[in-house]
């Protein structure tokens, strides 16, 4: 399992939104509840995330979670990754880690040890 | 398995899976007279849901059940198998068997019993000659294992369905060692993507905890139950062993509900309400916001110019008050129909047994009805239509030979009337033998050999305890625990029975119900200081007694001429200890009430009114009374009583016996 380190681009996020052609880095924060009714919304922000060559998502807060929204995590990771963007975890609740396993996701998600709440 | 967080659920699926058990006999007995392929279809669906329901509640054996009557359905759906008397036959005892169950599984009991085992059998039976060349060979050999590769595509409408894999997996997971490998092949591109649309799919293995633990295919297939219509699924031993037996017990899941917790009382506490009476709700709440806030103003600032416009809305206020009561006691009405739905079958078993031809006829199925009543009034009128195939209608040889077809008609008809529910139960069998019935009230020295006795008289009887006029006894009526505990039933819910026959032409029971128990129309009667309340429904008339029609009689007791009846005189100041109430006679007012069949007249001090009294049970704020049904409290804040005239006259009629 890959270990959460503080990378490069976690450490300035203030650079986002600066530059508006294509930004620098951008972070996503995954809400408390990841459930269906909450990925209309997801999927936008993801969407408009993938512009940024590194883009660090949030998963710290999750709380509640479903297949769906790792269906949606798992397609962002493969898109990122055709766009040559970089794509790091600020660190993931146990939630999300637990659902990710046991749908066998979290390695291609290159998802981080869980971090206790 | 989460039997914790699943057990509250139970009762719902209870409920649910009855109704859809009603839906399931409704339709095969609907089937049964030739109905149209689209039955079939209703039916599969209930007993499709009560299986899935069954496995995710943790009720195998249930759920094993209903699978073999589901694929029997499943034949009949695909025309595979024929419809025939049979096959309706072998379902509805399904039904009858799966009812068994639910109510074993409510009060904690082992589900499965000799019945359920046989049925079992026999629909298995009926499948194995039918399906035996292509059951899947898989299904036979290997339904243990020590390891299993389970291939899970889900269809891409699953998880809007509400199965989500996440749940199935942490089952699985719960039997053994699970491993999962997600299959990436289908997935549209992002921007593409409608989240609830799954389109993942995965390669499980699925392995023992310790090498001899063995899993068996139901365990894993009892996890998929609720979405194999959902997803394509293919479970394969990894290594078959050879012929291990297994013991029964190992089949269970080891998360099973403890039995205990699901003890609940058969009487189910909540109301299922539909959304236009809630509607209807809001509605007039906000009615009534509004007139409450136009009334504010007044509070402001009030000028005698303005009474007209506070009359208006205090106008406005009680109309809206009084539609709110009767929206909210509508809330606790629901259609009879509920209650008459189970007579077709009812019917149907009778009518097989004794080899008679009866067609029922079911009318004002919508009529509505406190839930309260509608729970305990099915069991009289199952006792009445019994009574009325078993006894009223004829075999086919007689009515021919009376002139009549040879099917008999049995009507059963709600409607509504002044301010209750009347039910009739009618058919056009032989009427009453008013013959054998006096015969046997002599032999149980119900009657002396002399007397004469009027119709009524004579029908009267036949509501006396023990009282049977059939031959034999047989298993459907016949025992003498019928008529009277029809006639206590009903009455407890405060309505009367009555019965009406021509010899030759038929019977008619007709049962008399208050809308609701939680209200009555009422005239508040004024003794002395205190204030009573009489049912409108057991008032005849009230009347200013003349001297010369009341007769005192020797004992102590008074009687009062009523157009040609002697009625009995009951004080109610002198029953009820009430001082300072008017003694004499004339001076007072006498109401001439009934309750049971029997007449009284009551002397009260006079009437104050009518309206209607919001019943709070005595029973259950202090104690029993005699003679008194409940309380309600008046406008002015202050307790009546309300008279209970059956016990009334009871009671006077033991005082005076005793």
């Amino acid at each position: 399992m890959l270990q959460l380190a503080p990378t490069a681009t976690a450490a300035e996020p203030a650079a986002n939104g600066a530059v508006s052609a294509r930004p620098q880095s951008v972070v996503v924060t995954l809400p408390a509840d990841c459930r269906m009714a909450a990925q209309a919304h997801l999927l936008q922000e993801l969407l408009a995330a993938l512009d940024a060559c590194a883009i660090d998502l949030d998963g710290r807060a999750v709380e509640r979670v479903d297949t769906a929204a790792l269906q949606l995590l798992t397609l962002f990771k493969r898109e990122a990754d055709a766009r040559g963007a970089a794509l790091n975890w600020m660190g993931a609740s146990v939630a999300l880690d637990e659902a990710a396993d046991l749908l066998g996701l979290a390695k291609t998600l290159k998802l981080p040890a869980a971090v206790p709440a | 398995m989460a039997s914790v967080g699943v057990a509250q659920f139970h009762q719902v699926f209870f409920e649910e899976s009855l109704e859809g058990l009603d839906a399931m006999e409704s339709s095969l007995l609907a089937l049964d007279e030739g109905g149209d392929s689209e039955l079939v279809n209703t039916i599969f669906r209930a007993a499709h849901s009560i299986k899935g329901g069954s496995a995710t509640f943790g009720f195998p054996e249930m759920a094993a059940f209903t699978h073999e009557a589901e694929s029997l359905l499943d034949e009949l759906r695909d025309g595979r198998r024929a419809i025939d008397g049979a096959i309706v036959e072998l379902l509805l005892r399904t039904v009858d068997c799966l009812r068994g169950m639910f109510a074993r599984a409510q009060s904690g009991q082992p589900l499965n019993n000799a019945e359920a085992e046989s049925l079992r059998e026999q629909m298995a039976a009926a499948l194995g000659r039918q399906i035996e060349p292509k059951a899947p060979p898989s299904r036979r050999a290997g339904d243990h294992a020590d390891a299993w590769r389970i291939d899970f595509r889900p269809h891409p409408g699953m998880l809007a369905g509400g199965n989500d894999p996440l749940r199935l997996f942490r089952e699985l997971a719960a039997l053994g060692e699970l491993r999962v490998q997600p299959v990436l092949d289908r997935l549209p591109p992002l921007a593409a993507l409608q989240p609830a649309e799954c389109h993942l799919g995965w390669v499980l293995e699925l392995r023992g905890q310790v090498p001899p633990d063995q899993i068996s295919r139901d365990q894993i297939a009892a996890v998929f139950d609720w979405v194999e219509d959902e997803c394509e699924l293919t479970i394969a031993p990894l290594h078959v062993v050879a012929d291990t037996p297994v013991p029964a017990v190992a089949a269970v899941p080891a998360g099973k509900p403890p039995a205990a917790a699901a003890v609940h009382s058969a009487e189910s506490g909540s109301v299922r309400v539909s959304i236009d009476k809630i509607d209807g709700l809001i509605d007039l709440v906000g009615e009534l916001v509004i007139t409450q806030s136009m009334l504010d103003q007044f509070r402001e600032e009030f000028d005698v110019a303005k009474l007209a416009l506070l009359q208006q809305g205090l106008t406005q206020l009680a109309r809206h008050t009084r539609e709110l009561q009767e929206s909210v006691m509508g809330v606790r009405m629901l259609p009879i129909g509920s209650v008459f739905n189970r007579f077709p079958r009812l019917v149907r078993d009778l009518t097989q047994k004794l080899g008679k031809q009866v067609k029922l006829e079911l009318v004002g199925e919508q009529t509505e009805l406190d839930k309260t009543v509608l729970e305990k009034i099915g069991d009289p009128l199952v006792h009445l239509v019994r009574n009325a195939i078993d006894h009223g209608l004829e075999m086919p040889d007689r009515r021919r030979a009376a002139g009549k077809s040879d099917t008999g008609a049995l009507r059963l008809e709600a409607f509504h009337r002044g301010g209750n529910i009347v039910v009739e139960v009618s058919d056009d069998g032989a009427g009453l033998n008013r013959e054998a019935i006096v015969a046997k009230a002599l032999q149980r020295g119900l009657i002396a050999s002399g007397d004469q006795l009027s119709d009524e008289q004579v029908a009267e009887l036949i509501f006396q305890p023990g009282f049977s006029t059939a031959a034999v006894a047989t298993d459907l009526s016949g025992r003498g625990v019928g008529m009277d505990v029809v006639r206590r039933n009903v009455s407890d819910l405060g309505g009367a029975v009555a019965i009406r026959s021509r010899p030759g032409h038929g019977t008619v029971f007709t049962i008399t119900l208050p809308l609701t128990l939680a209200i009555i129309d009422g005239l508040t009667a004024a003794v002395g200081s205190e204030h009573y309340i009489v049912p409108l429904v057991s008032i005849i008339e009230s009347v200013q007694a003349r001297p010369e029609a009341v007769h005192r009689v020797t004992g102590g007791g008074e009687l009062f001429r009523f157009r040609d009846e002697y009625l009995p005189v009951l004080r109610l100041h002198q029953l009820f200890g009430c001082a300072g109430a008017q003694a004499v006679i004339e001076e007072g007012l006498l109401i001439v009430v009934e309750g049971d069949g029997a007449r009284a007249a009551l002397l009260v001090d006079g009437l104050i009114g009518q309206q209607q009294a919001v019943v709070k049970s005595l029973e259950a704020n202090y104690r029993r009374v005699g003679g008194i049904s409940g309380a309600t409290i008046l406008a002015d804040g202050s307790v009546a009583l309300i008279v209970d005239v059956a016990g009334l006259i009871r009671l006077q009629s033991r005082s005076k016996a005793a």
